[in-house]
């Protein structure tokens, strides 16, 4: 059963007077547990179409379904805790909160819980092997390093989907080969459906499913 | 708790944010509190001493006095009796005899005109207090030698011609004469006695001469002289007359704690002990060089200088002091006064007293401490006036200005936490939560903005009081009618300036307006953070995937 549905979807920008179809006509499915692999030029429309599924934006047109539920007609609120409960994000920038260290980045997710777990907090840096830099603020990490603290932070809230747009656009190769092979070992492991914006072949080698987007569509 | 490390690591990693923001809160509250203190201790000091009333116990003034603008409008019977009262007559014959040197001092109310004493007892309990009488008369001293007039006329050295025909003897009277001749000759040989000689020609010249007709013996004629005028112009008098002026007030002594002069404001020698006793003014004193135990001579009699006075602010000051009662005497004015010193018995309601008062007492003019403050000048007043005029519009820019430059501080750090915010919300916080974080950050700002504020004020206002300011009050003496009695008169009271007081200005502050200054750093930084909540909660979450630094 496809955990992640996208019919004809949809998304368009106006940029001036000129109308962008950022996302035009997509339609995918993804199973649980897969491993997707989404590459294509840069301005192709990945990211949109990541920012899409993991309801941090709404398509123009078009339905997405998440583990059973159409996204693009609830609330905010209700989007908000999809995101939370369902969805573990991974930004190329790492987007690290830099007045806060590596522990407490992550913590951040389960801040409002009524009892917040800080031995979930270190465990989910163990999983990333960052236990001992736990009190470091990001500044004074590598960029391995942040980018790992924000793994740790995306799986904090176990959740289904891992999402991850570019993790290794700001690393070098080696650094970037170690962060996929921990995302690869979420969904081999951990059985995590992983979707991973990447212009890295090495992604491939762990990817059951690639597909190709090129001005807002995917090449087949 | 999560946020407050949040909050902690968000004010403690962004110092420089957190200095900013929360200076220029302090700033602005500090200002405020300055402003206001400021402001505040003016107005105290001012209503404090420029309450020329209140310093002689005293917060209504009931006289007759009028002011020379109205002097036109005067009724007939007032123009007459301030004519009158106001006449100088110096007749120097009475002062002594010519040449004497003479002191001649009169007293006139100038255009504060008298009245009965017993009016006083028209006050009605139930609005006054407490009251006092006083007197206050303007001298004209006159002093000099009385001249001596004198004309000198000489007569005399006149020669008048007189022709009288004079009728000679008849022959029988010639025939008389000779028979006496005759008769003595030979009275004289019968003697013995010589003719010749001295005895014996006496003998013939008296008998002839009895012999002689009567019509001979003696003229009697009447001669009248020519009438002539002698005119002598002596001239204008010389005289060496000086005239001086200066004010001299009767101090109602049965009062202590209300009156034209009060005992606690002496400062050297005594208040009045007994009799004959003066006490001059400082600034009077120090003019004339006047020595205490020294002697005063005002009228009639010889005074002795027991006391120094500094009066205070008053409309109604005066260089010579004597007990009431001593001064009515002393300028024939027994059971007169022209000021009625009045406590109200409620001190909030000194207007409706005042109104009653006047209505009470016809023709009145009754003055208030609001109506005297209105003639003070001086630097202390000037301040008050700018700080009252300006505070309002200066409190509002201040507070204007704090409230934007802290809300675009504000809005600036949160635009730059822009990836951050989306990030947050990406990874699910909802924006309640985000802008609840985000005005706790705001509010701590502002309790530091507050207590920074309240420091700097309480430092500045410290620094203030350092430099022991002092500002001047000055309030004219209202004279006019000494000064109409100068113009009618001659001679010159040197101007009195009116008072002048030095009053250390010394800033205090109030727990409410430093309540009122915190306020301002604490609702500069909660506006300042909703609007940055308003404009968090409308940031997008995918602004977490921009790629710019």
């Amino acid at each position: 059963m496809a955990i992640i549905k996208a019919k004809n979807i949809v998304k368009r920008y106006r940029q001036g007077t000129k109308i962008i179809n950022a996302v035009d006509g997509v339609n995918l499915a993804v199973e649980k547990g897969d491993f997707l692999a989404v590459i294509g030029p840069s301005g192709s429309g990945k990211s949109t179409l990541l920012q899409l599924i993991g309801g941090l934006d709404r398509p123009t047109s078009g339905e997405i379904e998440v583990d059973g539920m159409e996204i693009t007609k609830i609330s905010d609120a209700k989007l908000t805790n999809l995101r939370r409960d369902k969805m573990g994000f991974i930004f190329q920038n790492f987007n690290l909160i830099p007045t806060l260290t590596a522990a407490q980045n992550v913590e951040a997710v389960i801040a409002n819980r009524s009892r917040n777990d800080r031995k979930k907090v270190m465990a989910s840096l163990r999983q990333v092997g960052l236990e001992q830099r736990a009190h470091h603020l990001p500044s004074l990490l590598s960029g391995g390093e942040q980018q790992r603290v924000a793994i740790a932070r995306a799986l904090i809230n176990e959740p289904e989907i891992i999402l991850a747009d570019e993790p290794t656009g700001n690393l070098d190769s080696k650094t970037g080969e170690d962060i996929i092979n921990i995302l690869g070992n979420l969904n081999k492991q951990h059985k995590k459906t992983v979707i991973l914006i990447s212009h890295s072949d090495y992604a491939k080698k762990y990817a059951s499913q690639t597909v190709e987007i090129k001005d807002g569509k995917i090449m087949l | 708790m999560f946020y407050l490390r949040y909050l902690w690591a968000e004010l403690t990693r962004r110092w420089g944010k957190t200095l900013t923001i929360s200076l220029g809160l302090a700033i602005a509250s500090a200002i405020i509190i300055v402003i206001i203190s400021v402001s505040q201790s003016l107005s105290a000091a001012q209503d404090k001493v420029l309450n020329p009333l209140q310093n002689v116990g005293t917060d209504i003034m009931v006289s007759r006095s009028v002011s020379p603008e109205n002097m036109q409008s005067l009724d007939e019977t007032t123009r007459t009796e301030m004519m009158s009262e106001n006449r100088i007559s110096t007749d120097l014959s009475k002062l002594g005899n010519p040449g004497d040197q003479f002191v001649n001092d009169t007293f006139l109310p100038g255009t504060m005109l008298t009245f009965a004493s017993d009016e006083m007892t028209k006050l009605d309990s139930s609005l006054v207090k407490e009251s006092a009488a006083g007197l206050i008369l303007n001298v004209v001293h006159q002093e000099g030698k009385i001249p001596q007039v004198t004309a000198e006329f000489q007569t005399g050295g006149e020669q008048f011609e007189v022709n009288q025909q004079i009728e000679p003897m008849t022959a029988e009277e010639q025939a008389a004469v000779d028979a006496a001749r005759e008769k003595a000759m030979t009275d004289l040989q019968a003697k013995g006695i010589n003719p010749h000689l001295e005895e014996g020609r006496q003998y013939v010249r008296d008998a002839t001469q009895k012999a002689m007709p009567e019509r001979l013996k003696s003229m009697t004629f009447r001669f009248t002289a020519p009438q002539r005028t002698y005119t002598q112009d002596v001239g204008a008098i010389a005289t060496d007359i000086k005239t001086t002026n200066f004010a001299v007030a009767g101090v109602d002594t049965s009062k202590i704690d209300i009156g034209l002069i009060l005992p606690d404001q002496i400062v050297s020698g005594t208040y009045f002990t007994g009799a004959d006793q003066v006490i001059a003014s400082k600034s009077y004193a120090d003019k004339n060089n006047l020595q205490l135990d020294g002697t005063i001579k005002l009228g009639d009699k010889t005074l002795t200088l027991v006391g120094i006075v500094e009066p205070k602010l008053y409309t109604n000051t005066a260089d010579l002091y004597l007990p009431l009662s001593d001064l009515q005497t002393l300028a024939g004015r027994e059971n007169r006064i022209n000021v009625m010193l009045i406590k109200s018995t409620n001190a909030e309601s000194v207007e409706a007293t005042s109104q009653k008062l006047a209505s009470a007492f016809t023709g009145a003019k009754v003055t208030n401490a609001q109506d005297t403050a209105k003639e003070v000048s001086g630097s202390l007043v000037s301040a008050a006036n700018l700080t009252n005029k300006f505070i309002g519009i200066t409190s509002m820019v201040v507070i204007v200005a704090a409230f934007i430059i802290v809300s675009l501080l504000t809005i600036f750090s949160v635009n730059k936490r822009v990836r951050e915010i989306g990030t947050l919300k990406a990874i699910g916080w909802s924006n309640t939560r985000i802008i609840r974080q985000i005005i706790s950050e705001n509010i701590v700002l502002g309790v530091l903005g507050a207590l920074v504020g309240v420091g700097l004020a309480l430092g500045a206002i410290t620094l203030l009081n350092h430099y022991n300011i002092s500002l001047s009050a000055t309030i004219g003496n209202s004279d006019i009618g000494f000064g109409m009695a100068r113009q009618f008169f001659g001679g010159g009271r040197e101007a009195t300036n009116g008072v002048t007081t030095t009053v250390p200005f010394k800033v205090t502050y109030s727990y409410i307006v430093i309540l009122l200054g915190s306020l301002v750093a604490l609702i500069g930084s909660i506006v300042a953070g909703t609007l940055a909540a308003i404009k968090s909660s409308r940031m997008k979450p995918q602004e977490a995937f921009r790629n710019l630094e």
